[in-house]
């Protein structure tokens, strides 16, 4: 699934090929991404966009980067034309333009996260991505509930967890953290 | 979010007039008059002289009312500062309407009739007060409660308190969806406050008396937006990842 896309700021575009090394059209696009499986793909996409613009480094969870002089595995996605957001990153020079199957099979769910998240000038490296600066569910219909974001909390352990909530082409973060008021004198 | 004083020096004086002293002296004075209140609606009233008005005032129980009397003044407590002075400091009796005193049992029934979320919102606030913060009305906040560091002349009050309960039986209905979420954290926002709520576990306890409040369980919540675009520097370097974000 690829295509060429020009956001408004044009801040940067975005390769997109499918598995045939096809480009595809925009409109294909978002067709694609419409009739994703979970029907879910748009807001994993505008979600996605959002953080990249911002020059957030952006993996989907549990899908390992690519190492070094390997073939690029899906999950990872490289810039093109964009010289201030990925100036940190490590890339090969000839780096394949491809978010191949970035979302396949994606779905969004309240209890599988969707993707880790690195701070811009983190120092990111493919070859050693490390701990992600936090991992972000991308909620569906409810804010979590307690006992959610506890199960949350044991899964993740130190690395902090966000929710992203996706709705009228806003996208919105928070983050629910446990807490203690001190007593005071 | 850091605790913003009201002028220079008032944190100091806030330190050297810690609030749980201050309602040390509350309780030991409302014991010594033996002061009764009278319950009136939601409300319950009562009629105090200067010194306990003052230790009223300090410890922010109550609104002051205005009336000509002068010797005396009245105050009107709300439920919750009701109880906790009945129930948790036990330093005030109420009497009803028939001119009798009111049973912790009684009272708990009576609150629980006029709020149905009382047992939640007092557990909430009880737990507060004991950290010795100052708890008042939130409703002007659109939430349950706001919770100062010490009197609210010397300090702004830090965080907006929302009392909720888990599982079928929540009452109280808040940040159950995604607008109501964006909305209070807005609005807590617009005036300098974290949303804190606090989710009370009720154990499977029926709330038929105040005891049940013992079994009680308590969980404290921030919750806050992230902002991606103010938040992009990492100062902390890529492996250690204890940045707030």
């Amino acid at each position: 699934m690829a295509t060429h896309i020009a956001p408004l700021r044009k801040l940067w575009a975005l390769h997109v090929l499918d598995g045939n090394d096809i480009h595809l059209s925009l409109k294909e696009l978002y067709e694609k991404l419409s009739n994703g499986k979970s029907g879910c793909y748009w807001e994993l996409f505008e979600v996605y966009k959002h953080l990249r613009s911002l020059g957030y480094v952006v993996g989907r969870h549990g899908i390992p980067w690519s190492v070094k002089g390997q073939h690029i595995k899906s999950g990872t996605c490289s810039l093109e034309g964009s010289q201030e957001s990925n100036e940190m990153l490590e890339m090969e020079p000839k780096d394949e333009n491809s978010v191949i199957e970035l979302f396949n099979n994606m779905q969004i769910t309240d209890v599988s996260p969707a993707f880790n998240v690195y701070l811009p000038n983190s120092k990111f490296r493919k070859s050693s991505p490390g701990d992600p600066s936090f991992v972000l569910y991308i909620s569906r219909c409810s804010p979590p509930s307690r006992v959610e974001i506890e199960a949350l909390e044991r899964k993740h352990g130190a690395i902090p967890f966000k929710f992203c909530h996706v709705e009228n082409g806003r996208v919105s973060f928070f983050s629910f953290a446990k807490t203690e008021l001190p007593v005071l004198p | 979010m850091m605790p913003r004083w009201k002028g220079k020096g008032l944190q100091a004086k806030a330190n050297a007039d810690p609030m749980s002293k201050i309602v040390s002296q509350l309780q030991s004075s409302l014991i010594q008059f033996e002061t009764r209140g009278l319950l009136s609606s939601c409300s319950v009233l009562v009629e105090v002289d200067a010194e306990l008005a003052d230790l009223l005032n300090r410890s922010c129980f109550g609104r002051p009312r205005i009336t000509a009397q002068e010797d005396k003044q009245w105050f009107q407590l709300d439920m919750e500062e009701a109880f906790y002075l009945c129930f948790s400091l036990k330093c005030l009796k109420v009497i009803g309407e028939d001119g009798s005193i009111k049973s912790n049992e009684e009272l708990w029934d009576y609150f629980k009739s006029k709020k149905l979320v009382f047992p939640v919102s007092y557990k909430v606030y009880s737990h507060l007060r004991h950290k010795n913060w100052v708890v008042r009305s939130g409703l002007q906040y659109g939430v349950d409660f706001v919770a100062y560091r010490h009197h609210p002349a010397l300090v702004h009050s830090e965080y907006a308190v929302l009392a909720l309960s888990e599982g079928d039986n929540d009452l109280n209905g808040r940040l159950r969806v995604w607008s109501d979420v964006h909305c209070t954290v807005r609005l807590c926002g617009s005036v300098a406050k974290t949303l804190l709520t606090v989710i009370v576990n009720s154990n499977n306890q029926v709330a038929n008396s105040p005891s049940c409040l013992e079994h009680y369980t308590v969980e404290e919540r921030t919750i806050t937006r992230w902002n991606p675009e103010r938040s992009r520097e990492d100062q902390t370097g890529p492996k250690n990842g204890t940045k707030k974000v």
